[in-house]
């Protein structure tokens, strides 16, 4: 019996119906799930979204006259950049996720139908579900509509919209492409190859100087001269470039339907590999948290998602400050983007590392405490280590810093890092979740709870990433280590906090319970 | 050694409860049956005797220990092989050994350990991740864990689900051997015959109540498959 729709026997238009239908199915089934609450939550979120969306257009576009469109010469000349940058920003998040993620984990998926189009067009329905995505895509349109002002501002905002929507279908295309090499023979090898060539050519950019030619001549000013027609009022330009994009948006939307279906047809090798590979067993651990540690670094490092997200992480915000040959003060955000990145891998849902291992690893005679801890000292150094790499990178091009421009970059490294980790830590004994992180594109969590995750820390380690920016402009290094105790000690009693909720039998019995399954 | 002594067990799930007053005593040297359907409270009631889910109300002494006192001491004394998964799913067999090993304080376990995995089968997927086990591979390991530090209390929930014959075999001699040293053992499972023939006695649950306590032979044959099936409408 077949269950799928096929393009030659069914026509592109009932596969394209069945596939968007499909998708409409899954975020409702996904939504009934919900409880009550988190459907209160989900509706102030999207509302929250919508209406900073709505300001990131029209605040800027007021202000213009206010600041008397000050540095707007300058914001011109940059916009097909931040166009493009946005686009990049896609394609990283496409491939780091595996081809997007998942509307329905695939072990729940299993039993129904699902085709690679609804794949597909699920993962491009959550792709905004990402705070670096709508940080990204307000700061496109915010900077846009300030150049422009408010003229005629419905007209000229339609052209950006649409770039942002053909941006992030481009990605999606991109990240199922690359998810199909990596599945394919030697396709570790060649994925690897592919970012060496590119990472090396961006390298060769930036040192041969050649980078602002290059961005200079990127076509994504036609985006900016569209939305500039309306302004102008020239409106078959407009109405040109309108269709022109929205009919990119079809294609690239419905073509990315095509490398998702090679992708997913491919077996997982990398996830085989780790799953059938022999490990080496290692000495016996001398102390219980040892012991407890050894397993959790395990459980970390031998996940796809988690291996490909860590360096990800480690390596993109890095090399994005060498390219932009970031001053320390600026700096000293990265460890805040950083710590947020690693916690959403994993960390905000800490004990699904264990799976289905958690009521067994419960049964073990082991303090509560000591358990606790094992997950805290994991996920600290996991967030230390891929912060020190961004650091690492950063100071090839930040030049030797001062005493208080290292202190605040170091202070904020760790503050951040126990800042994240407390917080990720309340949130996994509050909001257990099954999750099966065998898969590229598995979550901690649900999407939507996630995209609410990742706007909380992004927000929170920000705040703390600038006020070391501050402190790093200090005469003395002294400054920051007075603004690093007092967080510190917030950050050890909110920790203290939830490890005492651990140790309660009966929070910890529905934590384990939970992430078992 | 082992005996289990439960008496009016609630054991609540915000508003479902699970249990609703059960009563259990296991005597060591002996395996009882927990009989019953899809949530009789079979799997809460292991649960609570492991110390992983703390009793809403009741008493639960395992192996002269109350679990809700000392549930450190509980699961010394117990080995639990739990219903559903059981294993970290990206490590080895060998690290669960090793990491129950260090916290059950087990010396010169190497040999048990692999003694046991090789009677399971496992001997040759000893160093492989458990996330790429079939089921039955993941029970029969779950069995091993359980058994491995020889406990006076012996939990297994679900022990035969969708095992091979030879891993059934195995698995009713680890718990021939349990009964042997004078452990308790306690079995959930909803397959009646193996149950009959681990087992000597018998307790079938309905809707989180004790309905029946009985010898396990009263359940043998036809005549014992429609008694039981009685007890489950």
């Amino acid at each position: 019996m077949r269950t799928d729709r096929s393009w030659t026997e069914d026509g592109p238009v009932a596969v394209v119906a069945t596939g968007v239908a499909d998708v409409g199915a899954l975020l409702t089934f996904r939504r009934a799930g919900l409880r009550a609450g988190a459907r209160r939550r989900l509706r102030i979120g999207a509302g929250l979204v919508l209406g900073l969306t709505v300001a990131a257009i029209v605040v800027p576009a007021l202000l213009r006259a206010p600041l008397d469109g000050r540095r707007v010469g300058d914001l011109v000349a940059v916009l097909p950049s931040v166009y493009l940058g946005f686009a990049v920003l896609t394609v990283v998040a496409a491939i780091s996720s595996g081809g997007g993620r998942e509307l329905l984990p695939r072990d729940q998926a299993v039993a129904f139908p699902v085709s690679a189009l609804t794949e597909h067009l699920g993962a491009l329905v959550l792709a905004p579900l990402n705070v670096a995505w709508l940080i990204q895509a307000w700061a496109l349109l915010g900077t846009t509509t300030y150049v422009l002002g408010p003229r005629h501002l419905a007209a000229a905002v339609v052209p950006l919209l649409l770039w942002i929507a053909v941006a992030t279908a481009f990605g999606q295309l991109v990240g199922w492409g690359f998810e199909g090499l990596r599945r394919g023979p030697h396709g570790a090898l060649v994925t690897r190859s592919i970012v060496a060539v590119v990472a090396a050519g961006g390298v060769g950019l930036v040192l041969g100087g050649r980078t602002t030619d290059l961005l200079d001549r990127s076509p994504t000013v036609e985006v900016y001269l569209a939305a500039a027609a309306a302004t102008g009022g020239l409106w078959w330009h407009w109405l040109i470039a309108v269709l022109l994009l929205g009919g990119l948006l079809v294609l690239l939307a419905l073509a990315g339907g095509i490398p998702a279906r090679w992708a997913l047809k491919r077996p997982q090798r990398e996830e085989l590999r780790l799953e059938s590979g022999h490990r080496e067993p290692g000495p016996n651990p001398r102390s219980d948290l040892a012991a407890m540690i050894r397993l959790d670094r395990a459980s970390i490092w031998r996940a796809v998602p988690l291996r490909r997200g860590l360096l990800v992480l480690g390596l993109m915000p890095g090399a994005v400050a060498l390219a932009g040959e970031l001053t320390w003060d600026l700096v000293t955000i990265l460890p805040g983007l950083v710590a947020s990145g690693g916690a959403l891998l994993f960390g905000v849902n800490t004990w699904c590392l264990d799976g289905a291992g958690a009521l067994w690893r419960d049964s073990l005679p082991v303090d509560p405490k000591v358990a606790f801890l094992a997950k805290v000292v994991v996920l600290f150094e996991v967030l230390l280590v891929a912060g020190a790499l961004t650091i690492a990178l950063a100071a090839v091009r930040a030049g030797a810093p001062s005493s208080a421009e290292l202190a605040s970059v170091l202070l904020a490294t760790i503050v951040v890092a126990a800042q994240v980790v407390a917080t990720s830590l309340r949130w996994s004994v509050r909001s257990p979740y099954a999750v099966n992180l065998r898969s590229a594109r598995a979550t901690p969590a649900p999407p939507v709870v996630m995209a609410g995750y990742s706007a909380r820390l992004a927000a929170k380690t920000t705040v703390v990433g600038l006020i070391f920016s501050g402190t790093s402009l200090a005469a003395d290094w002294r400054a920051a280590a007075l603004v690093a105790v007092p967080l510190l000690c917030w950050s050890a009693y909110r920790l203290v906090g939830t490890a005492e909720a651990w140790a309660h039998p009966v929070v910890r019995a529905r934590v384990v319970a939970t992430v078992s399954g | 050694m082992g005996d289990i002594k439960v008496r009016g067990l609630r054991v609540r799930f915000g508003t479902v409860e699970a249990v609703r007053g059960i009563d259990v005593t296991a005597y060591g040297g002996r395996a009882t049956a927990l009989l019953g359907r899809n949530g009789a409270g079979k799997s809460t009631t292991m649960r609570v005797l492991a110390g992983v889910v703390p009793p809403t109300a009741g008493t639960v002494v395992v192996d002269g220990i109350d679990v809700v006192a000392d549930p450190l001491r509980t699961k010394r004394r117990t080995g639990y092989c739990p219903d559903v998964g059981g294993l970290v799913p990206r490590a080895t067999p060998w690290e669960h050994l090793q990491l129950a090993a260090r916290l059950r304080r087990l010396e010169d376990w190497e040999d048990r350990g692999r003694d046991l995995l090789e009677r399971f089968e496992l001997g040759d997927a000893a160093h492989r991740v458990t996330g790429g086990f079939s089921h039955g591979m993941g029970r029969r390991l779950s069995v091993v864990l359980a058994a491995f530090h020889e406990p006076p209390v012996l939990l297994l929930d679900e022990p035969f689900d969708g095992v091979d014959p030879l891993g059934v075999d195995a698995t009713q001699q680890v718990i021939r051997e349990a009964k042997a040293r004078g452990a308790a053992v306690l079995v959930s499972t909803h397959l009646r015959d193996l149950a009959v023939e681990a087992c000597e006695d018998a307790l079938v649950l309905r809707g989180g109540s004790a309905v029946a306590g009985m010898d396990a032979a009263e359940l043998v044959g036809e005549a014992g498959a429609r008694a039981y099936r009685s007890l489950l409408d």
